[in-house]
């Protein structure tokens, strides 16, 4: 089988989205497609998903010319995908979600259970997954959550899978298994259409990559007769530069300490936690998520309540003090949700790039807001951090995932406080901005931050930490520093998670 | 005590109960679904009019419950316009639909019948009770559910089929998709707006056939504003349970019992202002009750 794509053009209101692109897929190929975020690749696949149906151009099947009118019109063709936000109903069962628009029913509508779950069984069976078809979704963990979406496909027979940023929650651990399962459809001559920002993925698994930048085909080649630097290059459109980081002397002075902190009656088997952060020193918190890096995160924030244990920043104990009082004495705080948690979304851009701040008399007199003052230092931060945004006056929805990211980290490293907490801070946004984040935060660790990162990509923490723990259970492991095996290091406590209490004590 | 508890007030109950049971069981579809429809107090008050008009002109009871069925389809499709095709706030539109019912049925109110308060007239055919033979026997289900309209026992079976719809049911499977989230339905190739319309009509039915039990089933008679809270108390049942049929089913028949208490009571020479209070003092304590319980559970997660 073989899909292609001619001469596709999207237009949305005023804005090129796609231009005149044509692609080409064949049957057992994982077919990487990558670029920036805004580069095309969602608008792409939503065409030849049937979601956008407002193009130009012609999708081919075998060299016949398809149409469709809705996404069930291309299910049924055989093409699936899986949605970087998973389309699950967390209240419903795996059997009920996996059905969900595909039941089996009898003349009066009633969905026959019985009969389909001895389908998707023997589906299960061959492909050798497990799965409680029974559960709320809600329960399971993000990656079961991912092959739910996956089972979803194979109920419904597709032949194409579109994967939008599969590994993106996963940890390198349930990378493989995932990765594993990919190469089974490769191997059952599924098309496997794989959307990444990870260039070591595709160079890992793909067969083909296709490089997409500002809605145009930039290059689309068998894997073989490219390179990472070249991959790379393509997708930001110039050469990346080099981290540069610079040697900081980590001072004396700890920043923030933590003493035996309980954090949840979740965790009430794991050990206390006692860190600290000194000046000018980067800590990485490497984990798979879920296993305390929130509670952890929004004890020293003050968000949670801590059981029992103390907080101390600079000197001073926290522990029982508001949040505000934390932000104020000069604790920054970049969070993973932007949408949900770091920014005020709806709101516009220069009304986002002050938060504690507003008190100072630069940006406000008694209860007034100065606007033209805050409305300079927006313009200010966008220059700096180099943020891609049409007026001060549009709303932050208006912006893309790596733009929106730059102006949280804008605003929070722009107080310069002591400390700063940061957590997974490049999730979901492209090559050139990661580069450009990571830049800047090691710019304000030279200047003698001291730095909180959580992060479930050890890449991450390898280029940025100068030490990490490995969080599991609500347990925090020994220090690790940095050497030559540092990631190595970091890997092996991550998976040996199951001993992890032994590795403590001993 | 026996002055309390005498028969009267055993079949008051299911009198009392199946107007607002039916309107809740409209308002838990569209709950299930996300649509917030608060105005289940106007549906009501169309319908019980709209069914003294039809059995009053046809002389039938049931060309009334079919009038007062349009007329609660004929708020559903206002709803379904405003709230799916111009993308209203369905707030905004549920306090519209009430006001607009309180006008209209007293506005049609005067100008067709030309009485002002309260139309009665013998011609108004009610809605026929039912013996059952068999529960003749059992004194307390004789007493509590013998000789009830027809609508009171279509509200039960409602129930429990609605019950097993939801869970069992291809289109109740894609209710409870659209209210948790739209996005996920469209992507299964099935249209969330016609779903949310559907669900619409539903609940106007049953609202529709809710005032036709208020005003044809007993009385036989329209008052202004006849529907006096009902709907709301309908709301309030349809939030406490999350729209969920059977725990419906069961908290209506406490405000039930409860609202005939108070009936019964002021004939104790207890005030009639707060007699009537009653049903909403229980919905008080039965939100304070599921909020104490929510708290708990949420407290174990975050401070």
């Amino acid at each position: 089988m073989k899909i292609s794509l001619r001469d596709i053009t999207i237009d949305y209101d005023n804005l090129r989205a796609i231009d005149d692109l044509s692609l080409e897929f064949h049957e057992g190929e994982i077919h990487a497609l990558v670029g920036e975020n805004g580069a095309g690749k969602s608008s792409l696949m939503s065409v030849l998903y049937g979601l956008n149906l407002n193009y130009s151009g012609k999708i081919l099947f075998n060299d016949k010319e398809i149409f469709w009118s809705s996404p069930k019109d291309a299910i049924q063709h055989g093409i699936g995908m899986v949605h970087q936000h998973f389309m699950l109903i967390d209240e419903l069962s795996v059997l009920e979600n996996i059905i969900l628009g595909y039941e089996l029913d009898d003349a009066l509508g009633f969905i026959n259970f019985a009969k389909i779950q001895t389908e998707i069984k023997a589906l299960l069976k061959l492909y050798d997954i497990n799965m409680n078809l029974s559960e709320l979704v809600t329960n399971l963990s993000v990656a079961q959550k991912q092959m739910v979406e996956i089972i979803k496909l194979l109920y419904r027979n597709a032949k194409v899978l579109i994967l939008d940023e599969p590994t993106a929650v996963l940890t390198p651990n349930e990378t493989e298994i995932f990765f594993k399962t990919l190469r089974n459809f490769r191997l059952e001559k599924k098309i496997i259409i794989l959307i990444t920002h990870k260039i070591d993925e595709v160079m890992s698994i793909s067969d083909h990559v296709s490089i997409l930048r500002n809605g145009k085909l930039i290059n689309s080649s068998k894997l073989k007769q490219t390179t990472k630097k070249k991959i790379e290059e393509q997708i930001v459109g110039k050469k990346l530069p080099k981290l540069n980081v610079r040697r900081v002397i980590i001072e004396e002075q700890k920043i923030l300490e933590v003493n035996s902190l309980r954090l949840s009656t979740r965790f009430s088997h794991s050990q206390p936690i006692d860190l600290f952060i000194k000046q000018g020193e980067i800590l990485g918190i490497a984990g798979v998520s879920g296993n305390g890096q929130n509670e952890l995160i929004e004890s020293i924030l003050g968000v949670r309540k801590v059981l029992s244990g103390s907080i101390e920043y600079l000197q001073e104990d926290i522990t029982h003090k508001s949040t505000r009082y934390r932000r104020i004495k000069g604790i920054s705080f970049i969070p993973q949700d932007r949408r949900k948690d770091g920014l005020a979304i709806k709101s516009k851009v220069w009304e986002n790039v002050i938060t504690i701040n507003l008190s100072d008399q630069k940006f406000s007199i008694g209860p007034f807001v100065k606007k033209k003052s805050i409305k300079n230092y927006a313009n200010q931060l966008i220059n700096e951090y180099s943020i891609k945004v049409d007026n001060l006056n549009s709303s932050v929805l208006t912006m893309s995932g790596g733009n929106m990211q730059k102006l949280v980290v804008a605003r929070e490293l722009s107080n310069n406080f002591p400390l700063i907490i940061i957590e997974n801070p490049t999730w979901g946004i492209d090559v050139g901005s990661i580069a450009f984040i990571h830049q800047k935060i090691l710019d304000i660790k030279a200047k003698g931050a001291a730095i909180l990162l959580v992060s479930n990509e050890l890449d991450e923490i390898e280029v940025l930490a100068d030490s990490a723990v490995v969080m599991y259970e609500g347990n925090i492991s020994k220090r690790i520093t940095k050497d030559i095996k540092f990631r190595e290091n970091i890997a092996s406590k991550m998976l040996s998670g199951v001993h992890f209490t032994e590795n403590i004590n001993g | 005590m026996t002055e309390i508890f005498d028969p009267e007030f055993f079949s008051s109950i299911a009198r009392l109960t199946t107007p607002i049971l039916l309107a809740a069981l409209g308002g838990s579809i569209c709950h299930r679904a996300g649509i917030f429809n608060i105005g289940l107090e106007g549906f009501i008050l169309l319908g019980a009019f709209m069914a003294v008009l039809g059995s009053f002109f046809a002389n039938s009871a049931f060309v009334g419950a079919l009038t007062a069925v349009f007329g609660g389809l004929f708020l559903s499709i206002i709803f379904a316009e405003f709230h799916l095709r111009r993308k209203g706030d369905p707030i905004v539109i549920s306090i519209a639909i009430n006001i607009l019912a309180l006008g209209l049925s007293t506005y049609l109110l005067r100008s067709i019948f030309k009485v002002s308060g309260v139309f009665s007239h013998p011609e108004i055919e009610k809605i026929p009770h039912i013996q059952l033979p068999i529960i003749e026997n059992v004194k307390i289900l004789d007493l509590l559910i013998n000789d009830q309209s027809i609508l009171f026992y279509l509200s039960i079976v409602i129930v429990f089929i609605l019950h097993y719809f939801l869970k069992y049911h291809k289109f109740g499977l894609w209710i409870r998709v659209v209210g948790e989230n739209p996005e996920v339905l469209k992507s299964s190739g099935i249209n969330p707006v016609r779903i949310k319309f559907l669900v619409l009509l539903l609940c106007g039915l049953l609202c529709g056939l809710a005032g036709a039990q208020l005003s044809i089933s007993n009385v036989g008679l329209f008052v202004e504003n006849m529907s006096a809270g009902r709907g709301w108390i309908a709301v309030v049942a349809v939030l406490l349970c999350g729209g969920r049929p059977i725990p419906l089913f069961l908290l209506i028949i406490l405000f039930g019992l409860v609202d005939s208490l108070s009936l019964r009571i002021q004939g104790l020479g207890l005030p009639q202002q707060i007699t009537e209070l009653l049903p909403y003092i229980v919905c008080l304590a039965v939100l304070i009750i599921v909020s104490y319980k929510k708290l708990r559970t949420f407290s174990r997660i975050i401070y």
